[in-house]
Protein backbone atom coordinates (compact mmCIF):
# COMPACT_ATOMS: atom_id res chain seq x y z
CA UNK A 1 0.00 0.00 0.00
CA UNK A 2 1.23 3.35 -1.15
CA UNK A 3 1.68 5.70 1.94
CA UNK A 4 0.24 9.18 1.64
CA UNK A 5 0.99 12.53 2.13
CA UNK A 6 -0.50 15.30 4.04
CA UNK A 7 -0.33 17.73 1.55
CA UNK A 8 -2.24 15.17 -1.00
CA UNK A 9 -4.82 14.65 1.63
CA UNK A 10 -6.16 17.80 3.15
CA UNK A 11 -8.86 16.02 5.44
CA UNK A 12 -5.89 14.20 6.85
CA UNK A 13 -3.90 17.33 7.43
CA UNK A 14 -6.79 18.95 8.89
CA UNK A 15 -6.93 16.06 11.34
CA UNK A 16 -3.20 16.05 12.42
CA UNK A 17 -3.51 19.81 13.21
CA UNK A 18 -6.33 19.06 14.94
CA UNK A 19 -4.37 16.32 16.45
CA UNK A 20 -1.70 18.63 17.46
CA UNK A 21 -3.95 21.39 19.42
CA UNK A 22 -5.77 19.10 21.33
CA UNK A 23 -2.52 17.33 22.42
CA UNK A 24 -0.94 20.96 23.28
CA UNK A 25 -3.86 22.05 24.93
CA UNK A 26 -4.71 18.87 26.88
CA UNK A 27 -1.25 17.35 27.85
CA UNK A 28 1.09 20.04 29.02
CA UNK A 29 4.31 19.58 29.57
CA UNK A 30 5.89 18.46 32.68
CA UNK A 31 6.50 21.55 35.37
CA UNK A 32 9.85 22.63 35.79
CA UNK A 33 10.98 22.57 39.37
CA UNK A 34 13.55 25.43 40.18
CA UNK A 35 15.11 24.27 43.34
CA UNK A 36 14.44 27.56 46.21
CA UNK A 37 16.92 27.81 48.24
CA UNK A 38 16.51 27.70 52.42
CA UNK A 39 15.70 31.08 53.70
CA UNK A 40 18.62 32.78 55.47
CA UNK A 41 17.71 33.23 59.22
CA UNK A 42 19.45 35.01 61.26
CA UNK A 43 19.78 33.72 64.79
CA UNK A 44 19.22 35.77 67.93
CA UNK A 45 22.62 36.09 69.42
CA UNK A 46 23.18 34.50 72.28
CA UNK A 47 23.21 36.09 75.67
CA UNK A 48 25.57 35.50 77.59
CA UNK A 49 26.86 36.68 80.99
CA UNK A 50 27.35 40.05 81.69
CA UNK A 51 31.29 40.80 81.69
CA UNK A 52 30.64 45.06 81.62
CA UNK A 53 28.50 47.92 81.77
CA UNK A 54 28.97 50.68 79.11
CA UNK A 55 28.03 53.93 79.98
CA UNK A 56 27.43 56.44 77.17
CA UNK A 57 29.11 59.86 78.27
CA UNK A 58 25.52 61.20 78.10
CA UNK A 59 24.60 58.82 80.64
CA UNK A 60 27.35 59.28 83.08
CA UNK A 61 26.44 63.32 82.97
CA UNK A 62 22.80 62.29 84.10
CA UNK A 63 23.65 60.41 86.68
CA UNK A 64 26.43 62.48 88.29
CA UNK A 65 24.92 65.73 87.94
CA UNK A 66 21.09 64.79 88.77
CA UNK A 67 22.82 63.18 91.93
CA UNK A 68 24.34 65.93 92.50
CA UNK A 69 20.92 68.40 91.90
CA UNK A 70 19.22 65.62 93.98
CA UNK A 71 21.14 65.91 97.09
CA UNK A 72 21.02 69.94 96.83
CA UNK A 73 17.21 69.83 96.47
CA UNK A 74 14.48 69.22 99.12
CA UNK A 75 14.30 66.54 99.44
CA UNK A 76 18.06 65.47 99.00
CA UNK A 77 18.46 63.02 102.26
CA UNK A 78 15.79 60.67 100.53
CA UNK A 79 17.54 58.08 98.18
CA UNK A 80 16.42 58.28 94.75
CA UNK A 81 17.34 56.59 91.43
CA UNK A 82 16.89 56.13 87.75
CA UNK A 83 15.75 53.32 85.38
CA UNK A 84 18.26 51.94 82.60
CA UNK A 85 17.54 51.28 79.20
CA UNK A 86 20.16 50.61 76.44
CA UNK A 87 21.34 47.66 74.41
CA UNK A 88 21.45 43.77 75.92
CA UNK A 89 24.60 42.86 73.61
CA UNK A 90 26.03 39.31 74.15
CA UNK A 91 28.29 40.17 77.27
CA UNK A 92 27.70 43.41 77.20
CA UNK A 93 24.96 45.94 78.85
CA UNK A 94 25.31 49.42 76.74
CA UNK A 95 23.21 52.18 78.65
CA UNK A 96 21.67 54.53 76.25
CA UNK A 97 18.92 56.28 78.09
CA UNK A 98 18.19 57.07 81.78
CA UNK A 99 14.44 57.26 83.44
CA UNK A 100 14.22 59.23 86.62
CA UNK A 101 12.57 58.30 89.54
CA UNK A 102 10.40 61.04 89.85
CA UNK A 103 8.74 63.65 91.74
CA UNK A 104 5.72 61.28 92.47
CA UNK A 105 7.94 58.46 93.43
CA UNK A 106 7.83 56.97 96.88
CA UNK A 107 10.88 57.68 98.89
CA UNK A 108 12.40 58.34 102.34
CA UNK A 109 15.76 57.90 103.76
CA UNK A 110 16.04 53.76 103.53
CA UNK A 111 13.66 53.05 100.39
CA UNK A 112 12.51 54.57 96.73
CA UNK A 113 10.10 52.76 94.74
CA UNK A 114 10.05 54.84 91.46
CA UNK A 115 6.90 56.23 89.31
CA UNK A 116 6.66 53.74 87.19
CA UNK A 117 3.29 55.23 85.00
CA UNK A 118 5.66 58.22 83.82
CA UNK A 119 8.40 55.47 83.64
CA UNK A 120 6.40 53.35 80.95
CA UNK A 121 5.59 56.53 79.07
CA UNK A 122 8.86 57.70 79.06
CA UNK A 123 9.73 54.19 77.76
CA UNK A 124 7.48 54.66 75.01
CA UNK A 125 8.53 58.21 74.00
CA UNK A 126 12.11 57.24 74.14
CA UNK A 127 11.87 53.97 72.26
CA UNK A 128 10.49 55.80 69.27
CA UNK A 129 13.51 56.47 68.04
CA UNK A 130 15.03 52.74 68.45
CA UNK A 131 12.60 49.59 69.16
CA UNK A 132 15.91 47.71 70.24
CA UNK A 133 16.31 49.94 73.15
CA UNK A 134 15.21 47.54 76.47
CA UNK A 135 15.37 47.55 80.39
CA UNK A 136 19.03 46.96 81.32
CA UNK A 137 18.62 47.53 85.29
CA UNK A 138 18.65 50.22 88.27
CA UNK A 139 20.18 52.91 89.67
CA UNK A 140 19.63 53.77 93.06
CA UNK A 141 21.30 55.91 95.84
CA UNK A 142 21.84 55.23 99.65
CA UNK A 143 22.00 58.25 101.65
CA UNK A 144 25.00 56.79 103.91
CA UNK A 145 28.43 55.09 102.87
CA UNK A 146 26.54 51.77 102.12
CA UNK A 147 28.29 51.41 98.87
CA UNK A 148 26.56 47.64 98.01
CA UNK A 149 23.28 46.47 96.89
CA UNK A 150 21.10 45.65 100.88
CA UNK A 151 19.62 42.78 101.31
CA UNK A 152 16.59 44.23 100.89
CA UNK A 153 17.54 44.87 97.34
CA UNK A 154 18.29 41.78 96.49
CA UNK A 155 15.33 40.19 98.05
CA UNK A 156 13.64 41.83 95.25
CA UNK A 157 16.02 42.16 92.38
CA UNK A 158 16.53 38.31 92.13
CA UNK A 159 12.52 38.33 91.55
CA UNK A 160 12.75 40.29 88.87
CA UNK A 161 15.75 39.88 86.88
CA UNK A 162 14.56 36.55 84.94
CA UNK A 163 12.25 38.69 82.90
CA UNK A 164 15.17 41.12 81.54
CA UNK A 165 17.28 39.93 78.69
CA UNK A 166 19.58 37.26 79.11
CA UNK A 167 18.00 36.99 83.10
CA UNK A 168 20.49 39.60 84.03
CA UNK A 169 20.17 43.11 85.39
CA UNK A 170 22.93 45.62 85.93
CA UNK A 171 22.37 47.79 89.43
CA UNK A 172 23.96 50.69 90.38
CA UNK A 173 24.79 52.59 93.81
CA UNK A 174 25.01 56.25 94.24
CA UNK A 175 26.99 57.02 97.48
CA UNK A 176 27.81 60.17 98.55
CA UNK A 177 31.52 60.49 100.55
CA UNK A 178 32.56 63.73 101.80
CA UNK A 179 36.10 62.20 102.58
CA UNK A 180 36.13 60.47 98.64
CA UNK A 181 39.57 61.98 97.59
CA UNK A 182 38.68 62.01 93.91
CA UNK A 183 39.20 65.32 92.54
CA UNK A 184 36.20 66.63 91.50
CA UNK A 185 37.15 68.35 88.14
CA UNK A 186 36.88 65.02 86.12
CA UNK A 187 35.96 61.31 87.07
CA UNK A 188 38.32 58.60 88.06
CA UNK A 189 37.94 55.05 88.26
CA UNK A 190 39.96 53.53 90.83
CA UNK A 191 38.36 49.88 90.88
CA UNK A 192 37.09 48.70 87.26
CA UNK A 193 33.50 48.55 88.46
CA UNK A 194 33.53 51.81 90.81
CA UNK A 195 33.52 55.36 89.36
CA UNK A 196 33.89 58.21 91.41
CA UNK A 197 33.40 62.44 90.86
CA UNK A 198 34.37 64.57 93.70
CA UNK A 199 32.25 63.26 97.06
CA UNK A 200 30.38 61.39 94.37
CA UNK A 201 30.37 57.38 93.47
CA UNK A 202 28.93 55.04 91.75
CA UNK A 203 29.37 51.47 92.59
CA UNK A 204 28.48 48.75 89.31
CA UNK A 205 27.05 45.06 90.02
CA UNK A 206 25.28 42.27 88.49
CA UNK A 207 23.09 40.18 89.43
CA UNK A 208 21.83 37.08 87.48
CA UNK A 209 18.99 34.64 87.45
CA UNK A 210 19.43 32.53 90.68
CA UNK A 211 22.70 34.48 91.90
CA UNK A 212 23.06 33.78 95.42
CA UNK A 213 24.68 37.28 95.46
CA UNK A 214 25.34 40.45 93.49
CA UNK A 215 28.58 40.46 91.42
CA UNK A 216 31.31 43.38 90.99
CA UNK A 217 30.78 44.60 86.93
CA UNK A 218 33.37 46.47 85.22
CA UNK A 219 32.14 49.60 83.73
CA UNK A 220 33.43 51.43 80.78
CA UNK A 221 32.63 55.08 79.44
CA UNK A 222 31.87 55.16 75.64
CA UNK A 223 30.87 58.75 73.44
CA UNK A 224 27.39 58.81 72.99
CA UNK A 225 24.32 60.31 74.23
CA UNK A 226 21.36 59.86 76.78
CA UNK A 227 18.50 59.35 75.13
CA UNK A 228 15.76 60.36 77.81
CA UNK A 229 17.63 63.58 79.23
CA UNK A 230 15.42 66.20 76.82
CA UNK A 231 12.96 64.51 78.89
CA UNK A 232 14.21 64.83 82.45
CA UNK A 233 13.25 68.83 82.39
CA UNK A 234 9.64 67.96 81.59
CA UNK A 235 9.43 65.20 83.72
CA UNK A 236 6.75 66.94 86.09
CA UNK A 237 4.27 67.37 83.02
CA UNK A 238 4.88 63.61 81.89
CA UNK A 239 3.75 62.50 84.93
CA UNK A 240 0.70 64.67 85.11
CA UNK A 241 -0.19 63.51 82.00
CA UNK A 242 1.59 60.15 82.36
CA UNK A 243 -1.85 57.98 82.36
CA UNK A 244 -3.88 59.57 79.80
CA UNK A 245 -1.20 59.45 77.26
CA UNK A 246 0.05 56.33 77.70
CA UNK A 247 -4.01 55.18 77.10
CA UNK A 248 -3.69 57.42 73.44
CA UNK A 249 -0.11 55.25 72.93
CA UNK A 250 -1.78 51.59 73.33
CA UNK A 251 -4.88 52.77 71.64
CA UNK A 252 -3.67 54.55 68.51
CA UNK A 253 -0.91 53.48 66.15
CA UNK A 254 1.65 56.05 64.85
CA UNK A 255 1.90 58.13 68.20
CA UNK A 256 4.60 59.82 68.42
CA UNK A 257 6.07 62.60 70.81
CA UNK A 258 8.37 65.68 70.80
CA UNK A 259 9.79 67.74 73.20
CA UNK A 260 9.37 71.76 72.10
CA UNK A 261 9.72 75.51 72.98
CA UNK A 262 12.82 74.65 74.18
CA UNK A 263 12.25 71.88 76.42
CA UNK A 264 9.38 73.14 77.88
CA UNK A 265 6.05 71.74 76.13
CA UNK A 266 5.43 68.20 74.99
CA UNK A 267 3.95 67.91 71.11
CA UNK A 268 1.73 65.02 70.84
CA UNK A 269 0.92 63.61 67.08
CA UNK A 270 -1.76 61.59 66.44
CA UNK A 271 -2.04 60.51 62.54
CA UNK A 272 -5.38 59.79 61.14
CA UNK A 273 -5.91 57.31 58.70
CA UNK A 274 -7.10 60.46 55.89
CA UNK A 275 -3.71 61.17 53.93
CA UNK A 276 -1.98 64.00 55.06
CA UNK A 277 -4.13 64.61 58.14
CA UNK A 278 -3.32 64.63 61.94
CA UNK A 279 -4.24 65.77 65.17
CA UNK A 280 -1.71 67.58 67.43
CA UNK A 281 -1.14 68.83 70.63
CA UNK A 282 0.74 71.03 72.75
CA UNK A 283 0.83 70.12 76.36
CA UNK A 284 2.44 73.08 78.00
CA UNK A 285 2.29 72.95 82.42
CA UNK A 286 -0.83 75.03 82.72
CA UNK A 287 -2.68 75.04 79.22
CA UNK A 288 -3.22 72.27 76.53
CA UNK A 289 -3.33 73.69 72.75
CA UNK A 290 -5.55 70.97 70.41
CA UNK A 291 -4.68 71.37 66.62
CA UNK A 292 -6.16 69.79 63.23
CA UNK A 293 -3.57 69.49 60.23
CA UNK A 294 -4.81 69.26 57.34
CA UNK A 295 -2.80 69.48 53.85
CA UNK A 296 -0.31 71.41 56.14
CA UNK A 297 -3.15 74.00 57.04
CA UNK A 298 -3.23 73.85 61.23
CA UNK A 299 -6.31 74.61 62.66
CA UNK A 300 -6.49 75.59 66.09
CA UNK A 301 -9.93 73.99 68.34
CA UNK A 302 -10.72 74.07 72.00
CA UNK A 303 -10.56 71.01 74.19
CA UNK A 304 -10.61 70.09 78.12
CA UNK A 305 -6.93 70.85 79.34
CA UNK A 306 -6.57 68.43 82.24
CA UNK A 307 -8.08 65.16 80.29
CA UNK A 308 -6.83 64.94 76.89
CA UNK A 309 -7.50 61.41 76.08
CA UNK A 310 -11.29 62.57 76.31
CA UNK A 311 -10.81 65.57 74.38
CA UNK A 312 -8.75 63.80 71.40
CA UNK A 313 -11.48 61.34 71.37
CA UNK A 314 -14.02 64.26 71.31
CA UNK A 315 -12.31 65.72 68.54
CA UNK A 316 -12.17 62.37 66.48
CA UNK A 317 -16.00 61.97 67.04
CA UNK A 318 -16.14 65.69 65.32
CA UNK A 319 -14.00 64.93 62.26
CA UNK A 320 -15.56 61.37 61.91
CA UNK A 321 -19.05 63.37 61.59
CA UNK A 322 -18.16 65.40 58.95
CA UNK B 1 -4.09 47.11 51.23
CA UNK B 2 -2.95 50.91 52.81
CA UNK B 3 -0.73 52.09 49.95
CA UNK B 4 -0.20 55.67 52.28
CA UNK B 5 3.72 56.67 52.54
CA UNK B 6 5.27 56.06 55.40
CA UNK B 7 5.11 58.46 58.46
CA UNK B 8 8.22 59.74 60.05
CA UNK B 9 8.50 57.26 62.60
CA UNK B 10 7.90 54.23 60.64
CA UNK B 11 10.30 55.21 57.77
CA UNK B 12 13.18 55.35 60.86
CA UNK B 13 12.00 51.82 61.97
CA UNK B 14 12.15 50.17 58.58
CA UNK B 15 15.42 51.94 57.70
CA UNK B 16 16.95 50.88 60.82
CA UNK B 17 15.43 47.30 59.95
CA UNK B 18 17.01 47.51 56.84
CA UNK B 19 20.01 48.47 58.21
CA UNK B 20 20.20 45.96 60.88
CA UNK B 21 19.55 43.00 58.03
CA UNK B 22 22.15 44.25 55.33
CA UNK B 23 24.82 44.82 58.25
CA UNK B 24 24.26 42.24 60.60
CA UNK B 25 22.21 39.97 58.73
CA UNK B 26 18.95 40.67 61.09
CA UNK B 27 16.12 39.25 59.66
CA UNK B 28 13.09 41.81 58.76
CA UNK B 29 9.67 40.31 59.92
CA UNK B 30 6.47 40.45 57.67
CA UNK B 31 2.67 40.19 58.81
CA UNK B 32 1.49 37.22 57.42
CA UNK B 33 -2.15 38.67 56.84
CA UNK B 34 -0.99 41.38 54.67
CA UNK B 35 2.95 41.03 53.96
CA UNK B 36 3.39 45.02 55.93
CA UNK B 37 6.51 45.71 57.49
CA UNK B 38 6.14 44.38 60.96
CA UNK B 39 9.42 44.95 62.60
CA UNK B 40 12.70 43.47 62.85
CA UNK B 41 14.07 40.66 64.71
CA UNK B 42 16.17 42.78 67.63
CA UNK B 43 13.34 44.36 68.30
CA UNK B 44 11.56 44.00 71.76
CA UNK B 45 8.04 44.67 72.32
CA UNK B 46 6.46 47.51 74.24
CA UNK B 47 4.52 44.80 76.18
CA UNK B 48 8.17 43.57 77.83
CA UNK B 49 9.48 46.63 78.59
CA UNK B 50 6.26 48.13 80.19
CA UNK B 51 6.18 44.91 82.40
CA UNK B 52 9.47 45.32 83.54
CA UNK B 53 8.85 48.68 84.18
CA UNK B 54 5.48 48.15 86.24
CA UNK B 55 7.32 45.31 88.55
CA UNK B 56 10.88 47.16 89.13
CA UNK B 57 10.95 46.48 92.72
CA UNK B 58 11.43 48.81 95.87
CA UNK B 59 14.95 49.56 96.42
CA UNK B 60 16.48 49.89 99.64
Amino acid sequence: MKPTSDTSCPLLAWARQFWNALHAALIRPPRVIVPVPEPVVSAPVPLERLQRVVLTDGVGHTLFEEYAAHRKGERGNEETGWLLLGLRERNQAVVLATLPAGSDRDAGVAHVQFNSVAQALGSRMVRQRDRRLTILGVVHTHPGTLRHPSSGDYEGDSLWVPQLRGGEGVFGIGTADPRNPADPLFGQQPKPHVQCLGPLSFHWYALGKGDARYHNLPVEMTLGPDLARPLHDIWPLIEMHADRLDRIYRQQTGVSTDVVEGGKALRLTVPLAERGTLVQLLIRPKEVRYFVVRDGDVYAVDGPADRIDQGIYLLLAELAAG
Amino acid sequence: MDFRPLNELERRQLVNALRGNAESDRAILMDRRDTSFAGSAEEVTDEEVISAIKSVPCHY
